[in-house]
């Protein structure tokens, strides 16, 4: 009796351990879901929109799923948006000439060695990765405007396949698998915890702390190469960025990994970064079908990026920050 | 039985200028538990992370089993059965308790780069049911576990391939009775099978009924190794903490009365994790002494009192009764501190001399807001004169000073700012012997003016040679209070800090 009493204790405290955080964001949904919907039911929350809302959540979803693993070592990217832009506009490109296969292999290659090059530069340098990613930025949006001329690039009709159901999602369920793999089937999931909880450690345990460093950064820019297909499929256009035009693009991704990594004691951060982007999606387009400028976008943007660092980094009490 | 397993030969270590262990030689038997004691900073654990691959050796090796060990982090000491359950949290957070259990030895679960997370999970479990902690997840994340369940989860995680040498450092403090009885299992348990454990603790009663053999370290050296069964309590205390005896530089008044006059009362202040309720009073001409182990809280204390602790509740009031609340308050009100760390709390060391003095004092130095540089230079030459700094001129930079003469240009500000209550932290820590006669003679020197100095310090014979009165701390809070006087001896300090 008591015994069965235990073992169902232990079987329900294993599923709070594993499965809460999951049920609190889809309780999350549920209720901004809700609460927009009593505010303004005509133009929110249709089942078309919802699809709609979820394709521009999935395209974040897939970029976030790259940044995760730079993030949970404690380490920044804020080259994402001048790598979308430049690997769109190389995804484009070679469209043109290769068809599906340029528009899938350009844009992956292109990112990974962005990602490679942003990694080999952070470990060489010995500075801060958001300087180095800042800095690097400049220079792929200088190469997106040399490639281009200036002028905006289309892509064929006849190649957007991934713009649209069922393309999108099967594109990026393939990503939020492979990534769940990466974290849970290979080393690199464990080291990249590991680095990220307490480098000194993990260097005790025998890891080559900065080539999984780099390794983290290659994988970002692989997942932002994948992000490129769906941004410039589902845009159809992308334009040059200069001046660090591109910096707005980092905001989407890395909110949806800041709260994979709230909830990454549940261990299945990937499902919670896709949650966490359909989230922002609905608070989003919820503002904006209250009539709010989008404009708005931006404050709150800013606010949940300073609130959500503030949370997921535990200062030292006196400790200079820089 | 009493077969050699491992051996230190000759072992060194420097942090700095700090040799932090020093020339260390012990041998350690085949089935013993053998204990390592000593105060902190006196090098136990430095000497074991050297051991177990965490930090580099400067000079010597270590020999196991007749080979020269040569490891370069834990993962390789592992390898070499050497295995080590560390003071802080050993554990990463993120991962989940197997990934924390097998990290740096998953390769044994990886086949074509892909890893075996079950078999690995349902390795882990068995593992852990085996050591009765059957209500820990081998798959959840580790930080659904408090403190003490991850503590047990190193146990398993240091002692599942049955190591040729356990070290177990300072771990039961962390641990409630039934953890302490658990741990105290697997460490009989690796002695049965004719295992070692190096076993670190304060915890002297602990030490005596676990271990067959102690050494004790003190400040980087060699005291002495003892059999178990042959010493008390006191007797390793004595081991710990005796210093050599030169008292020739101290005060040799006694009997004179301290004044009544109150110039500083301390009321129930604690600081969360250092000090619980600490009041006392400090009076005018007094030197007060807080003595105790290092960390015993006393170093805060003197934070709390400069204003400098943070979340600090209770109160320190001034005979008029300002509260003391923050660092510019106290300054304002003639408070100074010299703190225990002298290159990161105290100086400005890529600075000059010069300006390293001036600092709390412009307010006075300038006119109207505007402070020329003539009158910083007068200043500055006068006060490092008082105090005999040795330097080449008051603008040479602070970090080319010795140790010694970068504490009297420390001391050279407050005197400057012309403290009435001074607050100093371990001042002659690392001093050579003829700056510390200059350092107490100048403690006396604001003594006879009325002012009033705290001195915080780890050694003994300097608090019962210099103060008037001295509190004794142990665990962050008063343990004692004794008064000048000849007849008392470091013995009977150390029976209330320890």
């Amino acid at each position: 009796m008591s015994q069965n009493d235990s073992a169902r204790e232990k079987r329900r405290k294993k599923f709070s351990e594993k499965y809460l955080g999951i049920v609190i964001l889809l309780l999350l949904v549920l209720t901004f879901w809700a609460v927009f919907k009593i505010l303004t039911p005509a133009n929110f929350g249709t089942p078309s929109k919802l699809a709609s809302y979820l394709q521009s959540c999935l395209i974040y979803a897939v970029g976030g799923c790259g940044l995760y693993f730079i993030v949970v070592m404690g380490l920044w990217d804020f080259s994402i948006g001048a790598n979308v832009v430049l690997s769109s506009i190389l995804a484009c490109y070679f469209s043109q000439k290769f068809g599906y296969a340029g528009l899938i292999i350009a844009p992956i290659v292109c990112g990974t060695l962005i990602g490679l090059l942003n990694g080999i530069v952070y470990i060489k340098l010995h500075i801060p990765s958001l300087i180095v990613t800042v800095g690097l930025s400049l220079i792929y949006e200088s190469l997106s405007v040399f490639a281009t001329q200036g002028s905006e690039q289309v892509l064929s009709s006849s190649y957007r396949a991934f713009g649209q159901y069922p393309g999108c999602l099967i594109l990026a369920l393939l990503a939020f698998l492979f990534a769940a793999f990466l974290l849970n089937y290979t080393k690199i999931g464990t080291y990249t915890y590991a680095i990220g909880s307490n480098e000194y450690v993990a260097k005790n345990m025998g890891v080559n702390v900065n080539k999984y460093k780099v390794i983290a950064f290659v994988l970002g820019g692989f997942f932002i190469g994948l992000m490129s297909i769906l941004t410039i499929s589902y845009g159809t256009s992308m334009t040059a960025a200069s001046s660090m035009s591109s910096m707005s693009k980092n905001f989407m991704p890395m909110m949806g990994v800041f709260v994979g990594l709230a909830f990454r004691k549940y261990n299945k951060p990937i499902t919670a970064i896709v949650i966490g982007e359909f989230i922002v999606a609905l608070l989003f387009n919820g503002f904006v079908a209250l009539g709010a400028p989008t404009t708005i976008q931006n404050v709150v943007t800013g606010i949940a990026l300073l609130l959500i660092v503030t949370i997921t980094t535990k200062p030292v009490k006196g400790a200079v920050v820089k | 039985m009493n077969e050699e397993i491992l051996r230190a030969e000759n072992i060194n270590k420097y942090f700095g200028i700090n040799h932090a262990v020093n020339d260390v030689s012990i041998s350690f038997n085949k089935g013993e538990i053998h204990g390592l004691i000593g105060e902190n900073g006196s090098g136990k654990s430095t000497f074991v992370s050297m051991l177990t691959g965490i930090t580099p050796i400067d000079s010597g090796k270590f020999i196991l089993n007749g080979k020269e060990l040569d490891v370069k982090n834990q993962v390789e000491a592992n390898r070499n059965g050497i295995s080590i359950i560390v003071q802080e949290t050993g554990t990463l957070s993120g991962l989940t308790v197997a990934e924390n259990i097998f990290l740096g030895n998953e390769d044994r679960f990886v086949k074509h780069g892909i890893k075996n997370t079950n078999a690995m999970n349902r390795e882990a479990q068995s593992l852990l049911d085996k050591y009765g902690l059957n209500r820990i997840n081998a798959s959840s994340v580790i930080d659904h576990y408090n403190f003490e369940d991850r503590k047990l989860i190193e146990i398993v995680k240091a002692t599942y391939f049955n190591p040729k040498i356990l070290v177990v450092d300072e771990t039961t403090t962390a641990l409630s009775q039934s953890g302490r009885e658990e741990l105290y299992k697997q460490v009989k348990h690796v002695k049965k099978n004719g295992n070692t454990v190096i076993f670190i603790s304060h915890d002297l009663t602990e030490v005596l009924k676990l271990t067959d053999r102690v050494t004790i370290l003190r400040d980087g050296v060699l005291v002495e190794t003892v059999k178990s069964n042959e010493v008390s309590e006191d007797d390793l205390k004595k081991l710990m903490v005796g210093r050599e005896l030169n008292g020739k530089y101290y005060r040799t008044d006694y009997g004179e009365p301290i004044s009544k006059d109150v110039v500083l009362a301390v009321k129930n202040v604690s600081v969360p994790n250092e000090i619980k309720n600490i009041s006392f009073e400090l009076h005018k001409g007094e030197i007060l002494g807080i003595g105790g182990l290092s960390e015993c809280g006393m170093h805060e204390v003197g934070k709390a009192v400069f204003g400098a602790s943070f979340d600090r509740t209770g109160e320190v009031v001034l005979e008029d009764g300002t509260q003391i609340d923050s660092i510019p308050t106290a300054i304002k009100h003639s408070i100074g501190y010299v703190s225990k760390d002298r290159d990161n709390e105290s100086l400005v060391v890529n600075d000059s001399i010069r300006d390293n003095i001036c600092l709390p004092s412009m307010d006075k130095l300038g006119k109207n807001h505007i402070i020329l540089n003539k009158n910083l230079s007068k200043f500055s030459n006068k006060y490092t004169k008082l105090v005999s700094v040795k330097m080449n001129n008051i603008n040479q930079f602070v970090s080319d000073l010795s140790g010694g003469n970068k504490q009297k240009v420390a001391l050279a500000r407050w005197i400057g700012r012309d403290s009435n209550i001074l607050v100093l932290d371990s001042p002659t820590r690392g001093i050579d012997v003829k700056v510390k006669a200059d350092i107490y003679a100048l403690m006396n020197k604001m003594k006879e003016q009325g002012k009033s100095v705290i001195l915080i310090s780890e050694e003994i014979l300097e608090l019962l040679g210099m103060c008037d009165r001295i509190l004794a701390m142990k665990d962050g809070a008063l343990s004692g209070e004794f008064m000048r006087d000849p007849s008392l001896t470091e013995e009977d300090f150390i029976a209330k800090m320890v």
